[in-house]
């Protein structure tokens, strides 16, 4: 057995943090509410929106990658399970230690303020569970921490019910799935109802209950594995883009046969992950400058390789209500 | 070392590889590229993939049982049937038959690679010859097939004519053609074939109703490996079992098709050694083909996987080969992820099944999960979903079963 890999140490982190903290990076969790506090959300309801905080999660594991990519190769565990230690039991350290882009962390609240907009618009109001928002744990999942996974899989469920939902609504792939097709099997009595932001989207955008606006004339879309491939969430988002405007451009795989951004594989190979995003951002490039991508993951993925100087955008970046009177798209 | 860090250090030296990268991708993208084509063009291939998937999966339900009767049916027919437990007693067996300073003329098999059979031939002190094309530059090489169909895709033709000029002292002129080294390789190989004493196959299929073996190819290799000289041996995993000699064609014809090979050059039927009764009607074993028809069935962890409610499904697997054209991963990487003989998503399985899950489950955290593989598989094998089980096995141990 491989006794003391910086893979293992990194397990046992992202474990220790999740477990403890309720985030696989230990950080206050006002980093992950705050985008909330304008909008004045109600705490309590039975339709929540829960985030699984991965949007807002992604600069800072980002910068923890960029870490990772220099161990890559290096066996220096012994230190980076005492600095894991530390930093999970002081979350404020660990903002400033991985202090990410401002300018990132500012967008990931842009588009989860937008999406919350885009909801109340179609007439879906929602409430919010703020400190509540706990990372769904998924890396764990993937990773093959199941029984770390089966304890936060349940205590994430307990606080979106002491919320009072009976319906949550997501925003990413990953959070989606896990909720809607994974959660079932490890949480007793699982009774949520799963839905994601782009369904409702889009039928409120089918039935006219709201008017979108696109930021930007064409794009190529870039379809998340998860969504093409276990949620089947395919025409969903290219219907939000045509009604709002966005001419949608097909890459050469797409779809249901839509290519991988590599990020699964980055906090085992960085190096492997970059190659395959760089091999993904090359097709898309063959039809637009501009790239629509649907998930956090692949949006840090292949901005992270983007040697292309392509323009990535989140759906929610390109999307907007139009208010009446509010003007014409540009 | 491990064997994650060992794929991790060899998949960082090729990652900045640019021919390897181009080669790997170029071949990937035709394959994905033609294979709907195919199924498209050809509309019953789904309908036989089907009908494979559900052929292998009541074999796999009754191993013990129809090992048994492609066995005895093998004897029927005028064959010897061998069941091997291992890969060492594979190799005995094969070593027994063949014996020491013959001649050996291979034909492409992961089987083989799988049990080391090539070296373990030359170590008997025989001269060994590998006839695919591919797999003769990988025997020139000395290193791994980089994919179960097309083994050599690594490799420049400027590589090639190296290897040629190194190894088997051919004189290729600077600048030759791929059509020129493969001419020089077929004069070369033609007086290995003429003059072999023993030839080894794989087995695409066997029908445990006939003892038939089916096996599919296009260089034409496998006719002259199972036809000219007077012993053949093929070797084959006891997954390869099907019910009927029907089955078994359905399975070359699918497995053809998702490779992207189709219709195939050639498909060989193989129902015991050759036979005459031209002369007065008297039955004489041995004519124009070979006098003995030797197969080795391997287990090898096989049947213990039939029982394995996590490995069980890989059992249906054909070797086309597509989870590997289509896995981002393996278009990166080629078979340097899997382990030493397998490669891809398929790969990492296999190792698990044929040398234990030890050696494959850290390999299993290089799978994305992104389900490309699960979309394209002909028998449906949930390579993924397998791959997630084997990545909590690794977990778990990493973590002193504090996953
Ligand atoms: S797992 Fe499926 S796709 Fe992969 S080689 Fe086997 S049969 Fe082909």
């Amino acid at each position: 057995m491989a006794s003391a890999s910086p893979l293992k140490a990194l397990l046992e982190f992202l474990r220790d943090s999740t477990l403890r903290v309720g985030l696989p990076v230990p950080l206050p969790m006002e980093e992950i509410y705050s985008w909330a506090l304008p909008l004045r959300l109600p705490r309590m309801g039975s339709v929540i929106l829960y985030t699984g905080a991965l949007y807002q999660l992604m600069p800072y594991i980002e910068s923890l990658t960029r870490y990772l990519s220099a161990l890559e190769g290096s066996r220096v565990s012994d230190t980076l399970l005492r600095l894991a230690r530390i930093l999970i039991a002081t979350p404020k350290l660990t903002r400033t230690l991985l202090a990410p882009e401002p300018a990132r962390v500012e967008r990931a609240r842009r588009i989860l303020t937008n999406i919350s907009r885009l909801l109340s618009s179609s007439g879906v109001a929602h409430a919010y569970p703020y400190e509540d928002d706990l990372y769904s744990g998924v890396l764990l999942y993937d990773l093959g921490l199941d029984d770390a996974f089966a304890e936060v899989a349940g205590r994430v469920y307990r606080k979106l019910k002491e919320h009072g939902a009976s319906t949550v609504i997501t925003v990413d792939p990953h959070t989606t799935n896990i909720l809607r097709n994974v959660y079932p099997s490890y949480v007793d009595g699982f009774d949520l109802e799963v839905v994601n932001y782009l369904e409702v989207l889009s039928r409120a955008a089918e039935e006219s209950r709201i008017r979108l606006r696109g930021l930007v004339s064409e794009a190529v879309i870039h379809d998340p594995c998860f969504y093409a491939r276990y949620l089947h969430i395919i025409d969903e988002p290219r219907k939000i883009l045509e009604r709002s405007g966005v001419k949608v451009l097909e890459p050469r795989r797409s779809r249901e046969a839509t290519y991988c951004c590599g990020g699964p594989v980055e906090s085992v190979a960085p190096r492997l992950a970059s190659k395959i995003a760089e091999t993904r951002l090359k097709e898309l490039a063959e039809k637009s400058k501009n790239v629509v991508v649907l998930c956090p993951i692949c949006y840090t993925n292949l901005s992270r390789a983007n040697k292309l100087g392509l323009r990535i955008l989140d759906i929610a970046e390109v999307v907007e209500a139009e208010v009446p009177g509010s003007g014409s798209p540009q | 070392m491990d064997p994650l860090s060992k794929a991790l250090g060899e998949i960082r030296r090729v990652l900045d590889d640019e021919f390897f990268q181009e080669s790997v991708k170029r071949a990937a993208g035709h394959a994905e590229e033609k294979v709907p084509d195919i199924l498209d063009s050809h509309p019953y291939l789904k309908e036989l993939a089907r009908e494979v998937r559900r052929v292998k999966e009541e074999v796999i339900s009754n191993l013990d049982y129809y090992i048994e009767e492609a066995m005895k049916s093998i004897e029927r027919i005028g064959g010897k049937a061998y069941l091997a437990s291992d890969a060492s007693e594979a190799r005995e067996i094969v070593g027994r038959i063949v014996g020491r300073g013959k001649l050996v003329v291979m034909s492409k098999s992961m089987t083989a690679e799988e049990i080391g059979l090539r070296e373990y031939l030359e170590s008997l002190g025989n001269e060994v010859w590998e006839t695919d094309l591919g797999q003769l530059l990988i025997q020139l090489e000395g290193g791994k097939p980089m994919h179960s169909v097309a083994p050599a895709i690594h490799l420049s033709r400027e590589r090639v004519a190296s290897l040629l000029r190194e190894k088997l002292g051919f004189e290729v002129p600077e600048g030759a053609r791929p059509e020129d080294m493969v001419r020089m390789v077929r004069s070369f190989l033609r007086s290995k074939f003429e003059r072999a004493d023993v030839g080894i196959s794989g087995a695409n299929a066997i029908a445990a109703e006939t003892g038939s073996i089916v096996l599919v190819e296009n260089e034409g290799n496998i006719r002259l490996v199972t036809g000219l000289p007077p012993i053949h041996i093929a070797l084959a995993g006891v997954e390869k079992i099907v019910p009927t000699l029907m089955d078994a064609i359905k399975v070359a014809l699918v497995q053809a098709a998702y490779d992207g090979l189709y219709p195939p050059n050639y498909i060989n039927v193989i129902s015991g050694p050759s036979a005459t009764a031209d002369i007065e009607h008297v039955r004489v074993r041995g004519a124009h083909g070979p006098l003995q028809l030797h197969v080795v069935l391997l287990d090898n962890g096989r049947l213990e996987a039939s029982r394995n409610q996590l490995l069980r499904e890989q059992l249906r697997c054909i070797r086309c080969g597509r989870c590997q054209w289509e896995c981002p991963v393996w278009q990166h990487t080629a078979n340097l992820w899997g382990g030493p003989a397998y490669g891809g998503p398929m790969g990492v399985i296999w190792t698990a099944i044929t040398m234990g899950v030890d050696a494959a489950a850290g390999l299993s955290m290089l799978c994305l999960g992104c389900r490309r593989c699960d979309y394209v598989c002909p028998v449906e094998i949930p390579l993924s979903r397998i791959l997630l089980g084997l990545k909590r096995i690794y977990a778990h141990g990493l973590l002193g079963g504090q996953g």
